[in-house]
């Protein structure tokens, strides 16, 4: 049996965000809360492998109390369990705080096979949570995967890196790092929603971890804000091409090479 | 009183409305352009189980509130008004009736196959000559041995053409002269049943509405739903039912109406402006918005009695008139913002002035909620 835990976080709707243009913030009140994006995919990589190998898929978040909506979406999802790291001094904590809060939950837990997470979350991008996680519990990080097999305690996996496609093997427990574009999240049905809600959700908090000393999001966390800036607004530039159609296609591939894109391809003609 | 949604009812939207965008619209304009009905799209609502939204677990339904299924009709019609006609059909006057009077036979018989959406239902109670009098049917059972021999016809017939099993209001006559009007659930493999040809539709042109022939059809006894001499009653009371989901359907398209109104006006520049920047337009978005922010309150609190209270004939009669009323006067002012553009098949707002029209006339025309609630009152329910 495959025991798997999917770490999600709750996150503003970047989809209507608006940035406080005085102190250059996202502007949190009235903004809906959802699931991070690249977290389903995480979620339903779980999910899928749930269904090939069998086992038990739970969800994860370490977050405010209004984090537990998260998790319900989850549950819905299909999700097994779920699990909710939750206490005041967790707030502020910046991804070593978090990575540090995680690796005291999976060394209670201490029986699990994989870890899947997203590859960053929409609100801060550090994308730095899954390889910090990796490090503190010693076990390998698989990045960039699509595709995956599990043979005894071995896994089998696929990954994309940059214009390679990798085979890598590892060895139980891993934590694997999913991107977007290689699954569809499923739909939420009516009456995942409904047992969602009937569900028990499993609490945690400061007082439940081994050592708790090292833990303070507020006082403890390394990382500084010292700024945040809105980008400089690029200019769209438009220009126009003359000639034949042949002559365009030229010009155009011409324009791309300048801006360094290494690969053009036109219908299946690879230049 | 409590105005903000449960976190499930919440879920239940935000998770419909993106199954929705995802998977419905892209067929809404081709099935109403087409007039056909789409399976393909039928397997996807079973897999969120919208055909057994409020079925018990066990018959394989999903057991949501009433708010959750009015929320999801008006989810599911945002996008596709005659995927909404047929989901809503199909639960609240198809497989609702059948659990509420149903034996347990019937129901082990019939409702998994319902809520699995495996097969679709309907209701037919209207025919040639029995419209807003309901009473005046026509359709003949005659008791005979172990059966009822059923001759007549019926006309509009939601799911008519794509419905396995449908719920037939008939008069019958019993062996020992008892007379009376009964429901008999109809299967469509039954001998002597058969199916009109498809009305071509003003709107809801993806849903098909057929007539029904009844020639010498030998229904069982034991697919008499309920007392036998209730089928009036039961007719009466799936209306009641089905009319918060014909208001969630309306309130679904003119939620669609007003949502296109108030992009197109801040694009749409004229006089250098947007046009929404003059109130000729703008103050048009705020009536909409506040006929639809009504309407909403009194479909949710039609559902909120029916799960709570025996009797909610009035509020439904209520909701009913009024949302598909402002979702009417929606659609136009929506089209309206939209000039010449709005006229064109090119956007969605004219399907959603054509499709909204009928809700002010089935399961009982704007003067029948009238006269209904009319009579409430009267009687004392003020
Ligand atoms: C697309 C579509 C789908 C339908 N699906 C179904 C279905 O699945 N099952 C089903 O059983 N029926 C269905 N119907 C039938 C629908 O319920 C009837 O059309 C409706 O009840 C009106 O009946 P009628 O068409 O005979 O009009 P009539 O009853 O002839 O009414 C004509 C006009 O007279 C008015 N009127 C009638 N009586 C009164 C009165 N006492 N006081 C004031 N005004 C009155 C009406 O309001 C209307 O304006 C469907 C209809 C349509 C158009």
């Amino acid at each position: 049996m495959v025991k798997i835990f999917v770490l999600i976080k709750q996150v503003p709707d970047t989809h209507n965000l608006q940035i406080n243009r005085a102190s250059g913030t996202i502007i949190r009140e009235g903004i809906e809360n959802v699931i991070n994006q690249d977290d389903f995919h995480a979620l339903e990589f779980g999910l899928n492998l749930k269904e090939k190998y069998g086992g038990e898929v739970t969800a994860l978040t370490m977050g405010p109390p209004q984090a537990e909506s998260a998790l319900r979406e989850c549950l819905a999802m299909g999700v097994d369990k779920a699990i909710h790291v939750c206490d005041p001094i967790f707030a502020y904590s910046d991804t070593l705080q978090t990575t540090l809060v995680l690796k005291e939950v999976f060394d209670k837990i201490k029986d699990y096979d994989l870890i899947i997470t997203g590859t960053k979350t929409s609100d801060s991008s550090t994308g730095q949570v899954p390889y910090q996680l990796s490090e503190a519990l010693d076990i390998p990080l698989l990045t960039d995967i699509f595709s995956l097999d599990i043979k005894k305690n071995i896994v089998a996996c696929h990954r994309n890196f940059g214009h390679e496609s990798q085979n890598v093997e590892a060895e139980l427990p891993v934590l694997l790092r999913v991107g977007r574009h290689y699954n569809e999240p499923r739909h939420i049905s009516l009456l995942g929603i409904k047992n969602a809600f009937e569900a028990e959700i499993e609490m945690t908090d400061h007082a439940c971890l081994n050592s708790p000393d090292c833990i303070d999001g507020n006082m403890k966390s390394p990382t500084r804000v010292t700024k945040t800036e809105k980008p400089e607004e690029m200019k769209r530039k438009k220009e126009f091409l003359k000639g034949s159609t042949s002559e365009k296609v030229q010009k155009l591939i011409e324009i791309m090479q300048g801006h360094s894109i290494e690969k053009i391809w036109i219908g299946k003609q690879h230049l | 009183m409590n105005f903000e949604l449960k976190d499930k009812q919440k879920l239940v939207r935000s998770s419909v409305r993106k199954f929705s965008e995802e998977v419905l619209a892209p067929v809404a304009p081709i099935i109403d352009r087409d007039a056909e009905f789409s399976w393909d799209t039928a397997k996807e609502l079973s897999k969120i189980n919208a055909w057994g939204i409020q079925l018990p677990e066990k018959y394989g339904g999903a057991d949501l509130d009433s708010i959750s299924y009015s929320i999801t009709i008006e989810e599911i019609s945002r996008i596709c008004a005659s995927t909404g006609l047929t989901v809503t059909v199909h639960n609240s006057v198809g497989a609702y009736p059948i659990y509420k009077w149903g034996s347990e036979e019937q129901k082990e018989k019939f409702l998994p196959d319902l809520a699995s959406g495996n097969k679709i239902t309907g209701f037919t109670w209207t025919e040639p000559n029995a419209g807003s009098d309901a009473s005046g049917i026509e359709c003949l059972a005659v008791e005979d041995g172990d059966d009822f021999v059923l001759n007549g016809s019926k006309i509009f017939v939601t799911n008519g053409a794509i419905a396995s099993v449908l719920v037939v209001g008939t008069r019958f006559k019993k062996e020992n002269g008892e007379e009376g009007m009964t429901a008999l659930l109809v299967e469509k493999d039954m001998e002597g049943y058969e199916i009109g040809t498809k009305e071509d539709k003003l709107g809801m042109r993806g849903n098909p509405t057929t007539s029904l022939y009844f020639n010498n059809v030998r229904v069982p006894k034991e697919n008499v739903l309920g007392k036998i001499s209730d089928g009036f009653k039961i007719a009466m009371q799936t209306l009641d039912v089905g009319r918060i989901g014909i208001a969630a359907q309306a309130l679904g398209i003119a939620q669609a109406a007003y949502e296109h109104a108030v992009e197109y006006s801040k694009g749409r520049i004229q006089f250098r402006k947007p046009i929404s920047n003059f109130q000729g337009v703008s103050f048009k978005l705020a009536e909409m918005a506040t006929n639809i922010d009504a309407a909403r309150l009194l479909v949710y609190r039609a559902a909120y009695l029916k799960d709570n209270r025996e009797r909610f004939t009035k509020e439904s009669a209520m909701c009913k008139y009024y949302a598909s009323k402002i979702a009417r006067k929606a659609t136009q002012e929506a089209l309206q913002v939209h000039g010449g553009y709005g006229y064109m098949k090119d956007l969605p707002v004219e399907r959603y002035y054509r499709d909204v029209k009928v809700t002010e006339i089935y399961e009982g025309t704007s003067e029948i909620m009238k006269l209904i609630i009319a009579q409430q009152i009267l009687r004392g329910n003020i």
